[in-house]
Protein backbone atom coordinates (compact mmCIF):
# COMPACT_ATOMS: atom_id res chain seq x y z
CA UNK A 1 0.00 0.00 0.00
CA UNK A 2 1.22 3.48 -0.68
CA UNK A 3 1.64 5.89 2.22
CA UNK A 4 -1.33 7.91 0.97
CA UNK A 5 -3.57 4.85 1.01
CA UNK A 6 -2.48 4.00 4.52
CA UNK A 7 -3.18 7.55 5.63
CA UNK A 8 -6.58 7.46 3.99
CA UNK A 9 -7.53 4.24 5.74
CA UNK A 10 -6.23 5.56 9.01
CA UNK A 11 -8.29 8.72 8.84
CA UNK A 12 -11.31 6.81 7.68
CA UNK A 13 -11.16 4.45 10.62
CA UNK A 14 -10.22 6.80 13.40
CA UNK A 15 -11.53 10.11 12.14
CA UNK A 16 -11.22 12.90 14.70
CA UNK A 17 -8.83 11.00 16.96
CA UNK A 18 -6.07 11.73 14.43
CA UNK A 19 -5.28 15.34 15.22
CA UNK A 20 -2.59 15.81 12.56
CA UNK A 21 -1.68 13.68 9.60
CA UNK A 22 0.51 14.05 6.55
CA UNK A 23 2.66 12.07 4.18
CA UNK A 24 6.27 13.17 3.91
CA UNK A 25 8.20 11.21 1.30
CA UNK A 26 7.52 7.58 2.11
CA UNK A 27 6.60 8.28 5.69
CA UNK A 28 3.11 8.54 7.15
CA UNK A 29 3.19 11.03 10.00
CA UNK A 30 0.29 11.27 12.40
CA UNK A 31 -0.46 12.72 15.80
CA UNK A 32 -2.88 10.50 17.63
CA UNK A 33 -4.94 10.92 20.78
CA UNK A 34 -3.75 8.65 23.62
CA UNK A 35 -7.14 6.91 24.01
CA UNK A 36 -6.92 5.33 20.56
CA UNK A 37 -3.13 5.00 20.43
CA UNK A 38 -3.17 1.25 21.02
CA UNK A 39 -5.80 0.71 18.34
CA UNK A 40 -3.86 2.83 15.88
CA UNK A 41 -0.76 0.77 16.60
CA UNK A 42 -2.77 -2.41 16.05
CA UNK A 43 -3.97 -0.95 12.75
CA UNK A 44 -0.42 -0.27 11.64
CA UNK A 45 0.73 -3.72 12.68
CA UNK A 46 -2.07 -5.26 10.64
CA UNK A 47 -1.16 -3.01 7.72
CA UNK A 48 2.25 -4.68 7.63
CA UNK A 49 4.40 -2.52 9.90
CA UNK A 50 5.84 -5.37 11.89
CA UNK A 51 9.13 -3.68 12.75
CA UNK A 52 9.21 -1.17 15.59
CA UNK A 53 12.32 0.85 14.90
CA UNK A 54 12.15 3.16 17.86
CA UNK A 55 9.85 4.18 20.67
CA UNK A 56 10.95 7.37 22.33
CA UNK A 57 9.63 10.09 24.55
CA UNK A 58 9.71 13.84 24.21
CA UNK A 59 8.99 16.62 26.64
CA UNK A 60 7.15 19.59 25.19
CA UNK A 61 6.83 21.36 28.57
CA UNK A 62 3.04 21.58 28.23
CA UNK A 63 2.76 17.86 27.73
CA UNK A 64 4.84 14.75 27.24
CA UNK A 65 4.82 12.75 24.06
CA UNK A 66 5.43 9.14 23.12
CA UNK A 67 6.81 8.73 19.60
CA UNK A 68 6.65 5.52 17.57
CA UNK A 69 8.79 4.92 14.50
CA UNK A 70 7.56 1.96 12.48
CA UNK A 71 8.65 0.31 9.31
CA UNK A 72 8.30 -2.90 7.41
CA UNK A 73 10.84 -5.36 6.05
CA UNK A 74 8.55 -6.13 3.12
CA UNK A 75 7.32 -2.74 1.94
CA UNK A 76 8.82 0.72 1.68
CA UNK A 77 6.44 3.02 3.61
CA UNK A 78 7.39 4.07 7.09
CA UNK A 79 5.24 5.45 9.88
CA UNK A 80 5.89 8.05 12.52
CA UNK A 81 3.28 8.36 15.27
CA UNK A 82 3.20 10.90 18.03
CA UNK A 83 0.94 10.50 21.01
CA UNK A 84 0.71 13.44 23.39
CA UNK A 85 0.14 12.41 26.99
CA UNK A 86 -0.85 14.41 30.02
CA UNK A 87 2.11 15.73 31.94
CA UNK A 88 0.71 15.21 35.42
CA UNK A 89 -0.63 11.70 34.89
CA UNK A 90 1.29 10.43 31.89
CA UNK A 91 -0.28 7.06 31.22
CA UNK A 92 -0.67 5.14 28.03
CA UNK A 93 -1.41 1.54 27.17
CA UNK A 94 1.64 -0.56 26.44
CA UNK A 95 2.24 -1.89 22.96
CA UNK A 96 4.40 -4.85 24.00
CA UNK A 97 1.57 -7.15 23.00
CA UNK A 98 1.78 -5.70 19.49
CA UNK A 99 5.55 -5.40 19.20
CA UNK A 100 7.60 -7.23 21.89
CA UNK A 101 10.43 -4.87 20.95
CA UNK A 102 8.57 -2.13 22.82
CA UNK A 103 9.34 -3.77 26.15
CA UNK A 104 12.76 -2.26 26.74
CA UNK A 105 11.93 0.95 24.87
CA UNK A 106 8.96 1.60 27.13
CA UNK A 107 11.01 0.83 30.20
CA UNK A 108 13.48 3.46 29.06
CA UNK A 109 10.69 5.94 28.40
CA UNK A 110 9.35 5.34 31.91
CA UNK A 111 12.82 5.61 33.37
CA UNK A 112 13.74 8.90 31.75
CA UNK A 113 10.35 10.59 31.27
CA UNK A 114 8.05 9.02 33.82
CA UNK A 115 5.43 7.84 31.35
CA UNK A 116 3.48 4.94 32.84
CA UNK A 117 2.62 2.10 30.48
CA UNK A 118 -0.51 0.18 31.51
CA UNK A 119 -0.18 -3.58 31.48
CA UNK A 120 3.53 -3.50 30.79
CA UNK A 121 4.93 -6.93 31.75
CA UNK A 122 8.06 -5.61 33.41
CA UNK A 123 7.45 -2.02 34.44
CA UNK A 124 10.65 -0.89 36.10
CA UNK A 125 13.60 1.33 35.46
CA UNK A 126 16.21 0.10 33.06
CA UNK A 127 19.12 2.53 32.81
CA UNK A 128 19.03 4.27 36.16
CA UNK A 129 19.23 2.52 39.53
CA UNK A 130 15.92 1.25 40.91
CA UNK A 131 15.90 3.78 43.73
CA UNK A 132 16.42 6.87 41.55
CA UNK A 133 14.04 9.74 42.19
CA UNK A 134 12.87 11.83 39.29
CA UNK A 135 12.83 11.56 35.52
CA UNK A 136 16.01 13.12 34.11
CA UNK A 137 15.09 13.77 30.50
CA UNK A 138 12.21 16.02 31.49
CA UNK A 139 12.95 19.67 30.91
CA UNK A 140 12.17 20.62 34.49
CA UNK A 141 14.48 18.06 36.03
CA UNK A 142 16.89 19.67 38.46
CA UNK A 143 19.66 18.03 40.41
CA UNK A 144 22.27 19.56 42.68
CA UNK A 145 24.96 17.81 40.68
CA UNK A 146 24.03 19.67 37.49
CA UNK A 147 26.52 22.52 37.64
CA UNK A 148 26.00 25.05 34.82
CA UNK A 149 28.63 24.96 32.11
CA UNK A 150 30.69 28.12 31.89
CA UNK A 151 33.36 28.62 29.31
CA UNK A 152 36.79 28.20 30.78
CA UNK A 153 38.36 31.53 31.66
CA UNK A 154 35.18 33.48 30.87
CA UNK A 155 35.36 35.58 34.01
CA UNK A 156 38.94 36.58 33.29
CA UNK A 157 38.00 37.50 29.74
CA UNK A 158 35.07 39.63 30.80
CA UNK A 159 37.08 41.39 33.51
CA UNK A 160 39.90 42.12 31.06
CA UNK A 161 37.43 43.53 28.57
CA UNK A 162 36.23 45.95 31.22
CA UNK A 163 39.84 46.85 32.09
CA UNK A 164 39.76 45.45 35.60
CA UNK A 165 42.23 43.10 37.11
CA UNK A 166 40.48 39.71 37.00
CA UNK A 167 39.73 38.34 40.44
CA UNK A 168 40.42 34.69 40.99
CA UNK A 169 37.01 33.36 41.87
CA UNK A 170 35.58 29.93 41.82
CA UNK A 171 32.24 29.36 40.11
CA UNK A 172 29.82 29.02 43.01
CA UNK A 173 27.88 25.81 43.16
CA UNK A 174 24.14 26.29 43.13
CA UNK A 175 22.34 25.53 46.35
CA UNK A 176 21.21 21.93 46.59
CA UNK A 177 17.82 21.60 44.97
CA UNK A 178 15.37 19.07 46.30
CA UNK A 179 14.20 16.99 43.37
CA UNK A 180 10.45 17.21 42.77
CA UNK A 181 8.61 14.31 44.44
CA UNK A 182 7.19 11.80 41.96
CA UNK A 183 3.48 12.46 41.36
CA UNK A 184 2.30 8.92 42.19
CA UNK A 185 4.17 6.00 43.66
CA UNK A 186 5.84 3.88 41.02
CA UNK A 187 4.26 0.47 40.31
CA UNK A 188 5.56 -2.47 42.35
CA UNK A 189 8.72 -3.91 40.80
CA UNK A 190 7.99 -7.34 39.43
CA UNK A 191 9.49 -10.17 41.45
CA UNK A 192 11.67 -12.47 39.35
CA UNK A 193 9.67 -15.66 39.63
CA UNK B 1 15.33 -47.69 36.87
CA UNK B 2 15.72 -47.61 33.08
CA UNK B 3 14.44 -44.00 32.81
CA UNK B 4 17.44 -42.56 34.54
CA UNK B 5 19.44 -42.19 31.28
CA UNK B 6 16.84 -40.21 29.32
CA UNK B 7 17.26 -36.41 29.08
CA UNK B 8 15.05 -34.56 31.55
CA UNK B 9 12.82 -31.89 29.95
CA UNK B 10 13.33 -28.39 31.25
CA UNK B 11 11.03 -27.53 34.12
CA UNK B 12 10.33 -31.07 35.24
CA UNK B 13 10.42 -31.62 38.95
CA UNK B 14 12.48 -34.70 39.57
CA UNK B 15 12.06 -36.73 42.70
CA UNK B 16 15.10 -38.79 43.49
CA UNK B 17 13.74 -41.75 45.31
CA UNK B 18 16.67 -42.48 47.49
CA UNK B 19 17.01 -39.20 49.29
CA UNK B 20 13.56 -37.76 48.51
CA UNK B 21 14.97 -34.41 47.30
CA UNK B 22 13.39 -32.18 44.63
CA UNK B 23 15.37 -30.05 42.22
CA UNK B 24 14.56 -26.38 42.44
CA UNK B 25 15.51 -23.44 40.34
CA UNK B 26 18.74 -21.74 41.20
CA UNK B 27 19.74 -18.15 40.56
CA UNK B 28 23.23 -17.50 39.29
CA UNK B 29 24.51 -14.00 38.85
CA UNK B 30 26.82 -13.20 35.95
CA UNK B 31 28.43 -9.80 36.07
CA UNK B 32 28.54 -6.86 36.15
CA UNK B 33 32.24 -7.57 36.51
CA UNK B 34 32.92 -10.52 34.28
CA UNK B 35 35.51 -11.06 31.59
CA UNK B 36 33.00 -12.37 29.10
CA UNK B 37 30.12 -9.97 29.34
CA UNK B 38 32.04 -7.49 27.19
CA UNK B 39 31.44 -4.63 29.50
CA UNK B 40 29.44 -3.95 32.60
CA UNK B 41 26.45 -6.15 32.03
CA UNK B 42 24.69 -8.10 34.70
CA UNK B 43 22.81 -11.24 33.76
CA UNK B 44 20.66 -12.97 36.31
CA UNK B 45 20.37 -16.56 35.16
CA UNK B 46 17.72 -18.90 36.45
CA UNK B 47 18.98 -22.41 36.23
CA UNK B 48 17.26 -25.73 36.43
CA UNK B 49 20.27 -27.91 36.89
CA UNK B 50 22.46 -26.84 33.99
CA UNK B 51 19.67 -25.57 31.78
CA UNK B 52 18.86 -21.88 31.70
CA UNK B 53 15.15 -21.33 32.23
CA UNK B 54 15.25 -17.57 32.17
CA UNK B 55 17.69 -14.73 31.99
CA UNK B 56 17.11 -11.20 33.26
CA UNK B 57 19.63 -8.69 31.95
CA UNK B 58 20.37 -5.64 34.06
CA UNK B 59 21.83 -2.75 32.12
CA UNK B 60 22.60 0.83 32.99
CA UNK B 61 25.97 0.42 34.64
CA UNK B 62 27.53 2.57 31.93
CA UNK B 63 24.74 5.13 31.63
CA UNK B 64 26.40 8.49 31.09
CA UNK B 65 23.39 10.72 30.41
CA UNK B 66 24.30 10.94 26.72
CA UNK B 67 20.89 12.13 25.59
CA UNK B 68 20.58 14.78 28.27
CA UNK B 69 24.05 16.08 27.47
CA UNK B 70 23.12 16.20 23.80
CA UNK B 71 20.31 18.61 24.62
CA UNK B 72 22.83 21.06 26.04
CA UNK B 73 25.38 21.10 23.26
CA UNK B 74 25.56 22.50 19.75
CA UNK B 75 24.93 20.09 16.95
CA UNK B 76 28.65 20.01 16.21
CA UNK B 77 29.60 19.62 19.85
CA UNK B 78 27.55 16.43 20.04
CA UNK B 79 29.83 14.65 17.55
CA UNK B 80 32.58 13.76 20.07
CA UNK B 81 29.89 12.34 22.35
CA UNK B 82 28.65 10.07 19.59
CA UNK B 83 32.17 8.61 19.33
CA UNK B 84 31.84 7.33 22.83
CA UNK B 85 28.53 5.59 22.27
CA UNK B 86 29.86 2.52 20.54
CA UNK B 87 33.50 3.23 21.11
CA UNK B 88 34.57 0.28 18.96
CA UNK B 89 32.81 1.73 15.90
CA UNK B 90 33.15 5.47 16.35
CA UNK B 91 33.16 6.23 12.63
CA UNK B 92 29.79 4.52 12.26
CA UNK B 93 28.34 6.45 15.17
CA UNK B 94 29.56 9.73 13.71
CA UNK B 95 28.15 8.73 10.34
CA UNK B 96 24.70 8.01 11.72
CA UNK B 97 24.55 11.26 13.62
CA UNK B 98 25.74 13.63 10.90
CA UNK B 99 23.43 11.89 8.45
CA UNK B 100 20.49 12.63 10.73
CA UNK B 101 21.39 16.29 11.10
CA UNK B 102 21.95 16.66 7.35
CA UNK B 103 18.56 15.10 6.65
CA UNK B 104 17.00 17.54 9.07
CA UNK B 105 18.70 20.44 7.30
CA UNK B 106 18.24 19.10 3.79
CA UNK B 107 21.98 19.44 3.26
CA UNK B 108 23.80 17.86 0.33
CA UNK B 109 27.26 16.52 0.99
CA UNK B 110 30.04 16.78 -1.63
CA UNK B 111 30.75 13.49 -3.46
CA UNK B 112 34.30 13.15 -2.24
CA UNK B 113 33.10 13.41 1.34
CA UNK B 114 30.44 10.76 0.68
CA UNK B 115 33.04 8.33 -0.61
CA UNK B 116 35.36 9.11 2.28
CA UNK B 117 32.52 8.37 4.65
CA UNK B 118 31.86 4.99 3.11
CA UNK B 119 35.54 4.06 3.04
CA UNK B 120 36.02 4.93 6.70
CA UNK B 121 32.75 3.33 7.76
CA UNK B 122 33.60 0.06 6.03
CA UNK B 123 37.12 0.04 7.45
CA UNK B 124 35.48 0.63 10.81
CA UNK B 125 33.20 -2.32 10.17
CA UNK B 126 36.26 -4.47 9.55
CA UNK B 127 37.91 -3.22 12.75
CA UNK B 128 34.77 -3.74 14.81
CA UNK B 129 34.26 -7.27 13.49
CA UNK B 130 37.91 -8.03 14.18
CA UNK B 131 37.43 -7.13 17.82
CA UNK B 132 34.25 -9.13 17.90
CA UNK B 133 35.97 -12.14 16.34
CA UNK B 134 38.99 -11.91 18.60
CA UNK B 135 37.03 -11.56 21.83
CA UNK B 136 34.48 -14.16 20.79
CA UNK B 137 37.24 -16.65 20.16
CA UNK B 138 38.93 -15.69 23.40
CA UNK B 139 35.73 -16.30 25.35
CA UNK B 140 35.54 -19.78 23.88
CA UNK B 141 39.18 -20.51 24.63
CA UNK B 142 40.93 -19.64 21.36
CA UNK B 143 43.77 -17.36 22.38
CA UNK B 144 45.52 -17.23 18.99
CA UNK B 145 42.63 -15.65 17.09
CA UNK B 146 42.58 -12.85 19.64
CA UNK B 147 46.18 -11.89 18.92
CA UNK B 148 45.77 -12.27 15.15
CA UNK B 149 42.64 -10.10 15.03
CA UNK B 150 44.15 -7.39 17.15
CA UNK B 151 47.22 -7.34 14.94
CA UNK B 152 45.06 -6.56 11.92
CA UNK B 153 43.01 -4.12 13.90
CA UNK B 154 46.18 -2.24 14.81
CA UNK B 155 46.76 -1.67 11.09
CA UNK B 156 43.27 -0.24 10.70
CA UNK B 157 43.85 1.93 13.72
CA UNK B 158 47.11 3.14 12.18
CA UNK B 159 45.15 4.17 9.09
CA UNK B 160 42.62 5.97 11.24
CA UNK B 161 45.34 7.65 13.19
CA UNK B 162 46.93 8.89 9.97
CA UNK B 163 43.66 10.36 8.78
CA UNK B 164 42.18 11.77 11.98
CA UNK B 165 44.94 11.86 14.56
CA UNK B 166 43.13 9.43 16.86
CA UNK B 167 43.29 5.69 17.39
CA UNK B 168 39.79 5.62 18.89
CA UNK B 169 36.99 8.19 19.22
CA UNK B 170 37.86 9.96 15.99
CA UNK B 171 35.17 12.70 15.78
CA UNK B 172 36.11 12.84 12.14
CA UNK B 173 32.76 13.38 10.47
CA UNK B 174 31.31 16.87 10.33
CA UNK B 175 27.86 18.11 9.48
CA UNK B 176 28.16 18.60 5.75
CA UNK B 177 31.31 16.61 5.13
CA UNK B 178 34.51 15.54 6.80
CA UNK B 179 36.98 17.29 9.06
CA UNK B 180 40.03 16.78 6.86
CA UNK B 181 41.05 15.16 3.64
CA UNK B 182 43.10 11.99 3.34
CA UNK B 183 46.83 12.55 3.88
CA UNK B 184 49.17 12.09 0.93
CA UNK B 185 50.03 8.42 1.06
CA UNK B 186 46.86 7.26 2.80
CA UNK B 187 45.16 5.70 -0.20
CA UNK B 188 48.22 3.58 -1.06
CA UNK B 189 48.54 2.60 2.62
CA UNK B 190 44.90 1.61 2.65
CA UNK B 191 45.34 -0.52 -0.46
CA UNK B 192 48.40 -2.14 1.06
CA UNK B 193 46.39 -2.94 4.18
CA UNK B 194 43.65 -4.56 2.10
CA UNK B 195 46.22 -6.66 0.24
CA UNK B 196 47.66 -7.79 3.56
CA UNK B 197 44.20 -8.42 5.01
CA UNK B 198 42.68 -10.54 2.25
CA UNK B 199 44.87 -13.63 2.93
CA UNK B 200 44.28 -13.25 6.67
CA UNK B 201 40.63 -14.20 6.39
CA UNK B 202 41.46 -17.80 5.39
CA UNK B 203 43.81 -17.87 8.39
CA UNK B 204 40.90 -17.01 10.65
CA UNK B 205 38.92 -19.73 8.96
CA UNK B 206 41.64 -22.24 9.72
CA UNK B 207 41.60 -21.19 13.37
CA UNK B 208 37.86 -20.88 13.91
CA UNK B 209 35.47 -21.60 11.06
CA UNK B 210 37.06 -24.93 10.09
CA UNK B 211 37.76 -25.89 13.67
CA UNK B 212 35.56 -28.80 14.66
CA UNK B 213 35.80 -27.87 18.33
CA UNK B 214 34.45 -24.41 17.62
CA UNK B 215 31.74 -25.74 15.35
CA UNK B 216 30.53 -28.17 17.96
CA UNK B 217 30.28 -25.37 20.48
CA UNK B 218 28.27 -22.95 18.39
CA UNK B 219 26.12 -24.99 16.05
CA UNK B 220 22.55 -25.40 17.22
CA UNK B 221 23.06 -23.05 20.16
CA UNK B 222 21.18 -19.84 20.87
CA UNK B 223 18.39 -20.25 18.37
CA UNK B 224 16.69 -17.00 17.35
CA UNK B 225 13.72 -17.75 15.08
CA UNK B 226 13.09 -15.23 12.34
CA UNK B 227 9.67 -14.35 13.70
CA UNK B 228 11.11 -13.54 17.13
CA UNK B 229 13.94 -11.55 15.61
CA UNK B 230 11.50 -9.29 13.77
CA UNK B 231 9.13 -9.03 16.74
CA UNK B 232 11.95 -7.90 18.97
CA UNK B 233 13.27 -5.53 16.25
CA UNK B 234 16.67 -7.21 16.18
CA UNK B 235 18.89 -5.87 13.47
CA UNK B 236 22.14 -6.41 11.66
CA UNK B 237 23.75 -9.84 11.88
CA UNK B 238 20.99 -11.00 14.24
CA UNK B 239 18.50 -10.72 11.39
CA UNK B 240 20.83 -11.97 8.69
CA UNK B 241 21.76 -14.97 10.83
CA UNK B 242 18.08 -15.87 11.04
CA UNK B 243 17.52 -15.97 7.33
CA UNK B 244 16.19 -12.44 6.83
CA UNK B 245 18.00 -10.67 4.02
CA UNK B 246 17.80 -7.16 5.46
CA UNK B 247 20.66 -4.71 5.41
CA UNK B 248 20.07 -0.97 5.45
CA UNK B 249 22.93 -0.46 3.03
CA UNK B 250 21.01 -2.55 0.53
CA UNK B 251 17.32 -2.15 1.47
CA UNK B 252 17.23 1.51 2.52
CA UNK B 253 20.45 2.86 1.02
CA UNK B 254 21.96 6.03 2.38
CA UNK B 255 25.00 7.99 1.30
CA UNK B 256 26.51 6.35 -1.81
CA UNK B 257 26.06 2.71 -0.85
CA UNK B 258 23.87 2.07 -3.86
CA UNK B 259 26.89 2.49 -6.15
CA UNK B 260 28.79 -0.50 -4.83
CA UNK B 261 28.48 -4.16 -5.55
CA UNK B 262 28.59 -6.35 -2.51
CA UNK B 263 26.94 -9.54 -1.40
CA UNK B 264 24.74 -9.90 1.62
CA UNK B 265 25.69 -12.89 3.75
CA UNK B 266 22.47 -14.49 4.99
CA UNK B 267 22.29 -17.82 6.78
CA UNK B 268 19.24 -19.81 7.78
CA UNK B 269 20.22 -21.78 10.81
CA UNK B 270 19.31 -19.01 13.30
CA UNK B 271 22.05 -20.07 15.70
CA UNK B 272 25.34 -18.67 16.93
CA UNK B 273 27.09 -20.38 14.02
CA UNK B 274 24.97 -18.44 11.51
CA UNK B 275 25.69 -15.09 13.18
CA UNK B 276 29.37 -15.96 13.30
CA UNK B 277 29.40 -16.71 9.57
CA UNK B 278 27.50 -13.51 8.79
CA UNK B 279 30.09 -11.35 10.50
CA UNK B 280 32.97 -13.33 9.09
CA UNK B 281 31.64 -12.87 5.54
CA UNK B 282 30.84 -9.21 6.16
CA UNK B 283 34.52 -8.54 6.65
CA UNK B 284 35.22 -9.86 3.17
CA UNK B 285 32.38 -7.80 1.71
CA UNK B 286 33.60 -4.67 3.44
CA UNK B 287 36.99 -5.19 1.78
CA UNK B 288 35.19 -5.26 -1.58
CA UNK B 289 33.33 -2.06 -0.82
CA UNK B 290 36.48 -0.24 0.25
CA UNK B 291 38.29 -1.30 -2.91
CA UNK B 292 35.47 -0.08 -5.12
CA UNK B 293 35.19 3.16 -3.20
CA UNK B 294 38.91 3.84 -3.44
CA UNK B 295 38.75 3.25 -7.17
CA UNK B 296 35.76 5.58 -7.61
CA UNK B 297 36.94 8.27 -5.19
CA UNK B 298 36.38 11.63 -6.91
CA UNK B 299 38.43 14.74 -6.39
CA UNK B 300 36.88 17.81 -4.88
CA UNK B 301 36.06 19.47 -1.63
CA UNK B 302 35.22 17.55 1.49
CA UNK B 303 32.93 19.92 3.29
CA UNK B 304 29.74 21.60 2.14
CA UNK B 305 29.11 25.22 2.90
CA UNK B 306 27.39 25.34 6.26
CA UNK B 307 26.69 28.35 8.44
CA UNK B 308 29.00 28.91 11.38
CA UNK B 309 26.20 28.08 13.82
CA UNK B 310 24.26 25.08 12.66
CA UNK B 311 20.58 25.74 13.20
CA UNK B 312 18.42 23.15 11.49
CA UNK B 313 14.86 24.26 10.75
CA UNK B 314 12.24 23.15 13.29
CA UNK B 315 11.20 19.59 12.63
CA UNK B 316 12.05 16.01 13.40
CA UNK B 317 13.89 13.20 11.74
CA UNK B 318 14.60 9.55 12.38
CA UNK B 319 17.63 8.53 10.35
CA UNK B 320 18.95 4.99 10.39
CA UNK B 321 22.27 3.56 9.26
CA UNK B 322 23.80 0.10 9.35
CA UNK B 323 26.44 0.08 12.05
CA UNK B 324 28.49 -3.09 12.62
CA UNK B 325 25.98 -4.08 15.29
CA UNK B 326 22.76 -3.36 13.44
CA UNK B 327 20.37 -0.52 12.85
CA UNK B 328 21.65 2.63 14.45
CA UNK B 329 18.94 5.27 14.55
CA UNK B 330 19.11 8.88 15.58
CA UNK B 331 15.85 10.60 16.42
CA UNK B 332 16.33 14.36 16.48
CA UNK B 333 13.81 17.06 17.22
CA UNK B 334 14.92 20.55 16.34
CA UNK B 335 13.24 23.73 17.46
CA UNK B 336 15.33 26.02 15.27
CA UNK B 337 17.90 26.70 17.96
CA UNK B 338 21.59 25.71 17.80
CA UNK B 339 21.01 22.87 20.27
CA UNK B 340 18.87 19.76 19.71
CA UNK B 341 15.53 19.88 21.50
CA UNK B 342 15.36 16.12 21.79
CA UNK B 343 18.15 13.78 20.90
CA UNK B 344 17.53 10.06 21.07
CA UNK B 345 19.86 7.29 20.05
CA UNK B 346 18.27 4.04 18.92
CA UNK B 347 21.09 1.73 19.81
CA UNK B 348 21.30 -1.58 17.94
CA UNK B 349 23.02 -3.35 20.82
CA UNK B 350 20.31 -2.23 23.26
CA UNK B 351 17.55 -3.71 21.14
CA UNK B 352 19.54 -6.84 20.26
CA UNK B 353 20.27 -7.44 23.93
CA UNK B 354 16.55 -7.44 24.74
CA UNK B 355 16.14 -10.65 22.75
CA UNK B 356 18.91 -12.44 24.68
CA UNK B 357 16.50 -14.03 27.21
CA UNK B 358 14.56 -15.60 24.36
CA UNK B 359 17.74 -17.07 22.91
CA UNK B 360 19.02 -18.38 26.21
CA UNK B 361 15.91 -20.26 27.30
CA UNK B 362 16.68 -23.92 27.10
CA UNK B 363 20.41 -23.44 26.64
CA UNK B 364 23.02 -24.95 28.87
CA UNK B 365 24.68 -22.48 31.18
CA UNK B 366 28.00 -23.26 29.50
CA UNK B 367 26.59 -21.89 26.24
CA UNK B 368 25.64 -18.58 27.77
CA UNK B 369 28.96 -17.00 26.89
CA UNK B 370 28.80 -18.15 23.29
CA UNK B 371 25.28 -16.79 22.83
CA UNK B 372 26.10 -13.49 24.49
CA UNK B 373 29.18 -13.17 22.31
CA UNK B 374 27.12 -13.72 19.20
CA UNK B 375 24.91 -10.73 20.02
CA UNK B 376 27.99 -8.50 19.89
CA UNK B 377 27.09 -5.82 22.40
CA UNK B 378 29.03 -2.77 23.38
CA UNK B 379 27.79 -1.43 26.68
CA UNK B 380 28.63 2.16 25.80
CA UNK B 381 25.91 1.97 23.21
CA UNK B 382 23.46 -0.06 25.27
CA UNK B 383 23.55 2.30 28.21
CA UNK B 384 24.47 5.55 26.51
Amino acid sequence: MTPEEILGQLQQRFGPAITEAEVKGVEVRATVKPEVAWDVCRFFRDAGFEYLNCLSGADWTTHLEVVYDLSSLQQTPKAHLRVPVNRDTPTIRTVTDIWPAANWHERECYDLFGVRFDSHPDHRRILLPEDWVGYPLRKDYADERMVPYTEYGMEEKLAKAEGEKPAVKAVPRPAPVQPAPPPTPAPEPREPS
Amino acid sequence: MSEIHMPIPVGTTVVVERTDETMEEMYVNMGPQHPSTHGVLRLMLKLDGEYITDCVPYVGYLHRCHEKIGENRNYTQVIPYTDRLDYLASMSMNFGYVLAVERLMGLAVPPRAEYMRVILAELQRIASHLIWLGTFGLDLGNFTIFIYCFREREMVLDLFEAVSGQRLNYSFYRIGGMAMDFPETWIEDCRRFLEWFKPRLPEYDALMTDNILFQKRVQGVGILPARTAVDYAASGPMLRGSGIAWDLRRNDPYSVYDRFEFDLPVYDSCDVWARYLVRRQEMAQSVRIVEQALAQLPAGEIQAKVPKTIKPPAGQVYARTESPRGELGFYLISDGSPKPYRYKVRSPAFVNLSVLPEMLKGCLVADCVAVLGSVDIVLGEVDR
